[in-house]
């Protein structure tokens, strides 16, 4: 409580607006700061999880003939790995890290061999 | 306005009043304080923060 005196130099009706304005400014920077710095926040805030099952319903990707197929679904790693699922023919799914930097478009579906 | 020898200038509150202002203050910061780590411990266990 060592700061009181200060509200004998600045007058309360400036001071605590503008203290008060000055928390709302900053706490409003270091979210849009977050948001454009981070792939997490902006997926998760639209749904990321939820797109992310949406668009591996298993009955659309699940492979005929015995092989995996691999979906890009643009889910990227902070840096430069890229994730992607594969779907066994049984309809289990895996989620994968590639190490290549090279960035394949998420919507693709690759059949391996 | 009559004169008060306990009114201090520029602003012109006295010393108790600056010392329960700035406990309301000091409160508030308080409060704002702890619905921030309220919000953080959310943030870190319902999105994907910190993996």
């Amino acid at each position: 409580m060592n700061n009181a005196k200060m509200w004998l130099v600045v007058k309360p009706t400036v001071g605590v607006p503008l203290f008060l304005t000055a928390v709302a400014v900053g706490s409003f920077a270091v979210h849009v700061s977050v948001l454009r710095n981070t792939t997490w926040l902006p997926q998760f805030l639209s749904g990321g999880a939820a797109m992310e099952q949406a668009a591996l319903s298993p009955s659309a990707v699940v492979p005929t003939g015995g092989n995996a197929t691999v979906v890009f679904d643009g889910v990227q790693q902070v840096g430069t790995s890229q994730q992607a699922v594969v779907v066994l023919p049984d309809g289990r799914t895996a989620r994968v890290v590639f190490d290549a930097p090279a960035v394949i478009d998420g919507t693709k579906t690759a059949l391996l061999q | 306005m009559n004169y008060d020898p306990d009114k201090v200038w520029p602003s012109g509150l006295t010393i108790g009043e600056a010392e329960e202002l700035h406990r309301h203050i000091i409160d508030g910061t308080r409060v704002f304080g702890f619905i921030a780590v309220l919000a953080h411990i959310l943030a870190y266990v319902y999105t994907p923060w910190f993996g």
